[in-house]
């Protein structure tokens, strides 16, 4: 009997995850900005993967050609050390694209682990997580990782992308928590309790799915956080240096190339705050689009 | 009552704005009433103004101006080998006998403090007291210090005879008396104690006693650095008015000695936190002068274009230098330094890192290559010049016993070798510098890195404590012999210099975090170049050349630094609406803290424009 039915349950799911990417296709077609917010991040991954593959380790110099202003050679112009601006945010965006993408991770698995235990336990457990969440999110961020700073060097990103995780998930946590409380009363849920299923089946098949786009969207969007704050730390000069940093380079545009000043110096003060802000748009893009996807009373629209 | 309060208000308002719009005028002749109108500067020692501060020059963050507030018996001027010339200042003349033993000092017959009370002797005498509490050259506590003075005696309200410790002379003891900061004995007078000078006495001695009376007075530092004048009454050309977070406004004090020939009405010091500001300010044309600045060659070239501005360039006796930790492999090998030596092109890096304000080091002697040739001109061709060559540097690393692998070089045993340069963050042209050297190493196949450190004194702590492998530093300190030999061959290469013994520490202790060898071969002969520079303390001229004719060729072939360039002083002014500035080498830097236009206008060289 059971035989029987495997294949059929297998060929139904199947049949859903088509459905689902038709949808997916259907959602992004629509809004022809969607898709560029997804070519936005592929591009950025293809960078941060195969731009520091193709470009040489150590970038070529050209003292001739210091602080040079954009041109055909040099679409964003020189640093101060005559190095082309482009090659540089292309090499950087490893660093600062890894760091998003760890800090993205870890808020996302502690946030909702943390918020999805007190809502549906509730009680004591409910009242010492919350409160230590509350505690967590009265610290202000950027203070706290400027003293943490002095005393831990930053050297790679996974460490960067973990202490800024691990100060970040104060939000994801409580936005889960809520979310959870109002779905645990739910009649649905309330038949699987009913039906005697175990704890972790409704919360991993019953209350994750229902919540999955919801998390979704806060990880991307504490991307966008991510590299606010380590580009903001390397631009304050706290973190070791890294001539290739977004922040590194903002800074020394504004603090040794002058570019508040001289024009020739715009092209290194603009290129990793254009990347910056692209990579930010292409965020709020896809978010966009997996509001709709996962919401189907928005894809009737 | 209600409409009682508005006018309160309105009124407390209107006065508040009147208090904030003053000085904010910058045309010469203007309201000022003094005629010459407002001149504004920025101090460049000080970024952050702090309206809190006290106006006391010896709080790290007081509002106190050095040369336009505050005076100092003399201004010692930039001499490229006499450590003693001076500008007067409260001292209008003064009297060194001829061994050195003592000088004696007139003061200016005119001199008013700005409550109108005379500048006398005796505030001298207190002044004196407060400098040993913080310790100087001539007024230290320290037993057996070099230069330290003996006795101060007051020998008439107008003067002052200081004599100096014979036991341990040294011949730029005038430049320690002169470079005093003379404050007001009827404001001040309550931070010593009454019994200070017998105190000073017992502390010269020897012994617990001694001991406890040398702790007691350096205690008193702390009271002399927090104390807080409830206004500033001054000497100097201006008086503090008031401060606020973005200025500082002073006024002319006309009880100044020197009053009418005073130029600006008003001084106004605006507040900076980085150079990017500084160089805001310039391209504006706001700032009538300006001290050194880095600065890149574009900005500089919008500097320059800016109405009336103008550089003044001249000499500043300082070098930096590549500086290497000799207790780390494999830098304890000369050749290893030697080939690097060959490899970094000094023209490239200097063209990087500091254009406007450096020239490349011509070599690597230890001294600036301006004072080189005013005092070993005859060393200097004999000196070799490390010009660059790729074949040389080879042959330097293979002598060293380095292996080329796949085209990068690694220790002897094979296990990979990179250059670990540190430098403090908000330096911009030492980063710049080491940025350029990385890729000069790279492109020869010796890794590098640039590593930075959060701020200054903790990389000057790291390095003493010999963290890092390769470090830069700042060397060559003119003018005095001893001063610009001490920072290749002293405490940070091990030896120390108390009451006139030369002691050598091994490496790694006391701060030797150099740990160069305590002898060197020199042409045939083995020398210990820090017993030499020792000996600079007390040489007189003729007698320092021969010694630093030898400590120039040790530096020379044993490289404990790579001098990479010699700091260029440019001084930024604006001809818009005073003229008169100076051009002379001699008095374009003053002593530390000073600021030289400060002293320009109060010897009365600056004239408003007409």
């Amino acid at each position: 009997m059971s035989a029987t039915l495997i294949p059929e349950t297998g060929s139904a799911a199947s049949e859903m995850r088509r459905n689902f990417w038709r949808g997916v296709w259907r959602v992004m077609r629509r809004k022809p900005s969607r898709l560029v917010g997804v070519v936005i991040i592929a591009g950025f991954i293809l960078m941060g993967v195969v731009g520091p593959m193709v470009l040489p380790e150590h970038l070529p110099s050209d003292t001739n050609a210091i602080t040079q202003a954009p041109s055909w050679e040099h679409w964003f112009g020189t640093d101060p050390q005559g190095r082309d601006v482009l090659a540089l945010v292309i090499t950087g965006s490893r660093y600062v694209l890894l760091t998003a993408a760890v800090t993205a991770v870890i808020t996302v698995v502690v946030g909702t682990a943390i918020g999805l235990f007190s809502g549906f336990k509730r009680g004591r457990w409910d009242t010492v997580l919350m409160r230590f969440t509350d505690m967590k999110l009265t610290i202000p961020g950027l203070p706290l990782l400027l003293v943490l700073a002095t005393v831990w060097q930053f050297g790679s990103p996974l460490q960067m992308g973990l202490v800024l995780g691990l100060l970040g998930w104060g939000g994801v946590a409580r936005a889960v928590r809520s979310q959870t409380l109002s779905l645990r009363e739910r009649g649905f849920i309330e038949a699987a309790r009913g039906l005697g299923l175990s704890t972790r089946h409704i919360i991993g098949k019953e209350l994750l799915p229902s919540m999955a786009p919801y998390i979704a969207m806060n990880m991307l969007i504490s991307v966008t956080g991510a590299v606010y704050s380590q580009v903001g730390l390397f631009f304050l000069g706290v973190l070791p240096y890294e001539s290739d940093n977004w922040g590194v380079m903002l800074n020394l545009a504004v603090f040794q190339a002058g570019a508040m000043i001289t024009p020739n110096a715009l092209g290194y003060l603009l290129a990793p705050l254009l990347a910056i802000l692209l990579l930010t748009l292409g965020i709020v893009l896809v978010v966009d689009a997996m509001d709709e996807i996962f919401n189907p009373r928005l894809r009737e629209e | 009552m209600k409409r009682l309060a508005a006018v309160v208000a309105l009124l407390g308002l209107a006065t508040a704005t009147a208090a904030c719009s003053g000085g904010t005028t910058n045309k010469s002749g203007g309201s000022g009433g003094g005629g010459g109108g407002l001149f504004t500067t920025i101090d460049v020692n000080r970024p952050g103004l702090e309206a809190s501060a006290p106006a006391n020059p010896y709080n790290p963050k007081g509002n106190s101006f050095p040369g336009y507030s505050s005076m100092k018996l003399g201004w010692v001027v930039n001499h490229l080998t006499d450590p003693n010339k001076a500008l007067p200042g409260l001292a209008a003349s003064w009297e060194l006998a001829d061994d050195n033993s003592a000088i004696t000092l007139k003061l200016q017959p005119n001199a008013k403090w700005s409550d109108g009370k005379p500048v006398t002797a005796e505030d001298v005498k207190m002044s004196i007291g407060i400098a040993y509490t913080q310790g100087s050259t001539a007024f230290s506590t320290t037993p057996g210090a070099a230069g330290a003075a003996a006795e101060v005696e007051v020998v008439d309200p107008q003067t002052v005879k200081i004599t100096q410790d014979m036991a341990n002379p040294s011949p730029k003891f005038a430049r320690g008396v002169l470079d005093t900061t003379i404050l007001p004995a009827h404001v001040w007078s309550s931070v010593l104690p009454a019994d200070f000078w017998d105190k000073l006495k017992a502390a010269r001695g020897e012994g617990a006693d001694a001991e406890k009376a040398r702790e007691e007075i350096t205690g008193l530092g702390e009271k002399v650095i927090s104390f807080a004048p409830p206004k500033d009454v001054s000497a100097g050309p201006f008086v503090l008015e008031r401060v606020n977070p973005s200025e500082a406004l002073l006024v002319r004090n006309k009880y100044f000695f020197n009053a009418a020939n005073v130029a600006p009405a008003q001084v106004k010091f605006l507040n900076y936190t980085g150079n990017e500001q500084i160089w805001n300010y310039l391209t504006q044309g706001k700032l009538d002068h300006a001290g050194f600045t880095a600065a890149p060659t574009d900005v500089m070239n919008r500097i320059k274009a800016a109405s009336g501005n103008e550089v003044i360039k001249g000499y500043s006796p300082v070098a930096v230098g590549m500086a290497f930790n000799q207790t780390k492999k494999p830098y304890d090998n000369v050749h290893v330094r030697r080939g690097l030596a060959y490899l970094i092109d000094r023209d490239q890096v200097t063209k990087v890192a500091s254009p406007e304000g450096g020239t490349p080091a011509a070599t690597t002697s230890g001294i600036h290559q301006k004072a080189a040739q005013a005092w070993i001109p005859e060393t200097v061709p004999q000196l070799e010049q490390y010009k660059p060559d790729v074949a040389k540097a080879e042959t330097e690393f293979k002598e060293a016993g380095l292996v080329k692998k796949d085209g990068k070089w690694t220790l002897s045993d094979g296990s990979p070798w990179k250059v670990s340069m540190h430098a403090p963050s908000g330096f911009s042209d030492w980063l710049s510098a080491q940025e350029n050297i990385k890729s000069q190493l790279v492109k020869a196949g010796v890794d590098a890195e640039v590593v930075t450190t959060a701020d200054y004194p903790l990389y000057l702590e790291e390095l003493a404590a010999g963290k890092y492998d390769v470090g830069f530093w700042l060397m060559a300190l003119g003018p005095a012999p001893y001063d610009i030999f001490q920072r290749l061959y002293g405490a940070s290469n091990g030896w120390s210099n108390v009451a006139g013994k030369v002691t050598h520490s091994a490496p790694g202790k006391n701060n030797n975090w150099m740990g160069g060898p305590e002898e060197i071969e020199v042409d045939g002969e083995k020398i210990n170049p820090g017993e030499l520079t020792g000996q600079l303390n007390s040489a007189d001229e003729q007698a320092a050349k021969p010694i630093m004719a030898k400590l120039a060729k040790a530096a020379n072939q044993d490289l404990p630094v790579i001098q990479l360039w010699d700091y260029i002083n440019a001084q930024f002014v604006n001809n818009n609406r005073f003229t008169g500035w100076p051009h002379d080498d001699e008095v374009l830097r003053m002593g530390t803290g000073v600021l030289p236009s400060g002293v320009w206008i109060q010897q009365g060289l600056i004239k408003a424009k007409q």
